[in-house]
């Protein structure tokens, strides 16, 4: 029997990855997208005629029992969230609306509709914030600075809790940073291989950035879904740390990628003190030891390997935009 | 100079003990009301203008704008809540716009229009769920399994996030029970003692509850506050666990305040499933310690006295004809 998968957040980085593997293990899938006039579907473009896309907003609990509805979904993934961590602090109230109130409203809709439907929540390494052991875990306690963080706090434990009060197969997987050339200019990865891209070819002098002694733990977006798909076929729901387990700085990021293009990354690169954030997370390490042992993942992508495929595709990628407003 | 405070949820059992100690200190007093006031504009009445009311709606951030923008408040106290556990399972969304996201909305309003305000939430004991160390304390790690502790959760990351972001004085106070002769009658506490006294009228036969071995850390509202008063009086903000540090359970509760009417209580409470709720907080024990040592805070009314004060007020509510006036 073919199985049915509903994606919220289809359009962005995740959701195109982990719609393409699910189309390859024969599924057929569905994408709830938010109404817009323009719709922003570059990264589904190339699948869009094998998906069926049902429009809603998180933020609307009708549209999400339509969505689940129509779907009838065998798992759901709930990947729609206002995801950058900066813009958080300057629309606190829709990102808590939309990545908070959302899982909630999800949730209600599965329980309602189709409560033996496995669900999905991305959790993030943000929750750890003012971290409180490294590497973090699965046990790890919480301690999140940003408005982004704290509501996907709140969207973990609800996940959690309709696990544990309705039997639902519901997980989460604390996704730590994982990267792709799709990922959006306004993280500090894209920006970085895009704005090599423009120096390279003559179209930028300098690149502004935050930070650049903050460390990330980097891994690739593609070898993430495949850790999100794995988390739904485990008979019990749990929760899951996806990770690299290793951490590099943003400076050795940047060196990799103009060194990927024979630039000096010191010759380029400018500390702007606007794009620090107003509270830094300190060091987010994780360990995906459980997932690992549990369901068998492990990152194929390695640190460098990531960087030089962020900064090729940026280079040979047609039309190229100027910009990027993100730190981290 | 008079300081002037905010209290939300001024109507409920909290926000009438602060408003008569904080009228007691010379400050006026702006309350904000719910959907559900009662007749608590009547009971503002006898404080002669100095406790002003105001409609508000924690769902409504312009309706919270105007209620700081006519109270410019030196202390905003956060009462408002949906604050009932149970109903927090059948109304997961309406208790998270509430109690989490409404949070979010004062905050974010007090950011930009009284930044120098000192802010209390009433942060609760629930969102350390089950598996916590034993007493809980400000640093035991959160595991909330409720959505109204999950809700409690957010806010009281979102108190955190603004303090650290923004330098405000933002501080949540992590309360345990307390409970007062003005709790509701839906609380088992007070089911309890309202029971107990209409079976000793001849007004009922029996008291039906949940789990009797539930244990609780049970105060006085009315000693809650004056720490709640303390905690903005500090120079740093900071989070304080308040609580008796002690505990009983529902049973011991019951007998206590059986035998102040004379009465076994083993004759008359049964036990109905139908009370139990999904998943039930096994023991929450608080330790007072940090409030005790940073701002001289300790309780003062004891667990025999309090279930005592709450059956004798029962007792003599319940004895007064329909017309009189009510207790609370």
């Amino acid at each position: 029997m073919i199985k049915r998968a509903l994606i919220t957040g289809i359009t962005g980085q995740d959701g195109s990855y982990l719609a393409e593997l699910l189309l390859d293990k024969g599924y057929e899938v569905f994408g709830f997208v938010r109404r817009a006039a323009t719709p922003s579907t570059e990264r589904i473009d190339h699948i869009l005629d094998r998906l069926t896309l049902i429009t809603g907003e998180m933020t609307d609990q009708t549209s999400l029992i339509d969505a689940v509805t129509q779907s009838q979904p065998d798992e759901v993934y709930n990947l729609a969230a206002q995801s950058f961590v900066a813009d958080s602090w300057i629309a606190p109230i829709s990102t808590g609306d939309v990545d908070g109130l959302g899982v909630t409203r999800i949730l209600e809709a599965i329980r309602r509709v189709k409560p033996e439907a496995r669900f999905y929540q991305a959790a993030t390494s943000e929750m750890y914030g003012k971290v409180h052991e490294i590497p973090q875990t699965e046990t790890t306690p919480f301690h999140p600075r940003s408005p982004y963080g704290v509501a996907k706090v709140y969207g973990y434990f609800i996940t959690l809790n309709y696990r544990e009060s309705y039997g639902m197969h519901a997980s989460n997987g604390i996704l730590f940073n994982h990267e792709s050339p799709r990922r959006g200019l306004e993280f500090v990865t894209r920006k970085i291989t895009n704005q090599v891209a423009r120096i390279k070819l003559g179209q930028a002098t300098e690149l502004r950035l935050g930070n650049l002694d903050a460390k990330r733990d980097w891994g690739f977006a593609g070898d993430y879904v495949e850790g999100m798909w794995r988390i739904l076929q485990a008979d019990e729901p749990d929760d899951y740390v996806l990770a690299t387990g290793e951490t590099h700085e943003v400076r050795e990021f940047c060196e990799i990628a103009f060194a990927r293009v024979g630039l000096d990354y010191r010759d380029y690169v400018v500390v702007d003190p606007k794009f620090v954030r107003p509270a830094e997370v300190e060091l987010l390490l994780g360990s995906p030891a459980k997932a690992k042992e549990k369901l068998g993942w492990e990152p194929k992508v390695g640190f460098r390997g990531l960087v030089e495929m962020m900064v090729d595709a940026d280079v040979e990628r047609p039309t190229r935009q100027s910009g990027g407003r993100g730190a981290l | 100079m008079t300081k002037r405070a905010l209290i939300t949820g001024v109507a409920g059992q909290d926000g009438t003990y602060l408003s008569e100690l904080l009228l007691g200190k010379g400050y006026e007093v702006w309350g904000v009301v719910g959907p559900q006031p009662g007749d608590f504009s009547k009971w503002a009445e006898q404080f002669e203008g100095r406790l002003h009311v105001l409609d508000a709606d924690m769902t409504d951030t312009d309706s919270l704008f105007a209620a700081v923008d006519v109270s410019r408040p030196d202390e905003v106290y956060n009462f408002a809540a949906q604050s009932s556990v149970g109903d927090s399972f059948g109304s997961a969304i309406v208790t998270t716009e509430v109690n989490a996201v409404g949070v979010l909305r004062i905050l974010e309003v007090l950011r930009q229009l009284a930044p120098h305000a000192h802010f209390f939430q009433a942060s609760s004991a629930e969102m350390f769920g089950n598996g916590a160390e034993m007493p809980q304390r400000e640093t035991t790690p959160l595991h909330p399994i409720s959505p109204y502790a999950a809700s409690k959760t957010y806010a009281f990351h979102i108190v955190g996030s603004y303090r650290d972001s923004y330098g405000m004085h933002a501080s949540n106070g992590i309360l345990f029970n307390h409970e007062s002769p003005r709790r509701g009658l839906q609380f088992v506490t007070r089911k309890i003692t309202d029971g107990a006294s209409r079976i000793k009228l001849g007004l009922a036969t029996e008291l039906r509850l949940g789990n009797l071995d539930a244990k609780r850390d049970w105060g006085f509202a009315g000693d809650y506050v004056e720490a709640m008063w303390l905690m903005l009086q500090q120079s740093t903000p900071d989070d304080y666990v308040i609580a008796s540090g002690e505990v009983h359970t529902v049973r011991d509760f019951c007998d206590v305040a059986f035998s102040r009417l004379d009465l076994d209580y083993r004759e008359y409470v049964t036990v109905d499933p139908r009370f139990f709720r999904p998943m039930d907080v096994n023991v929450l024990f608080g330790d007072p310690i940090k409030a005790k040592t940073r701002i001289g805070w300790t309780p003062k009314v004891t667990f025999r006295e309090l279930v005592e004060m709450m059956v004798d007020a029962d007792l003599r509510r319940l004895q007064q004809p329909p017309n009189a006036s009510d207790e609370s």
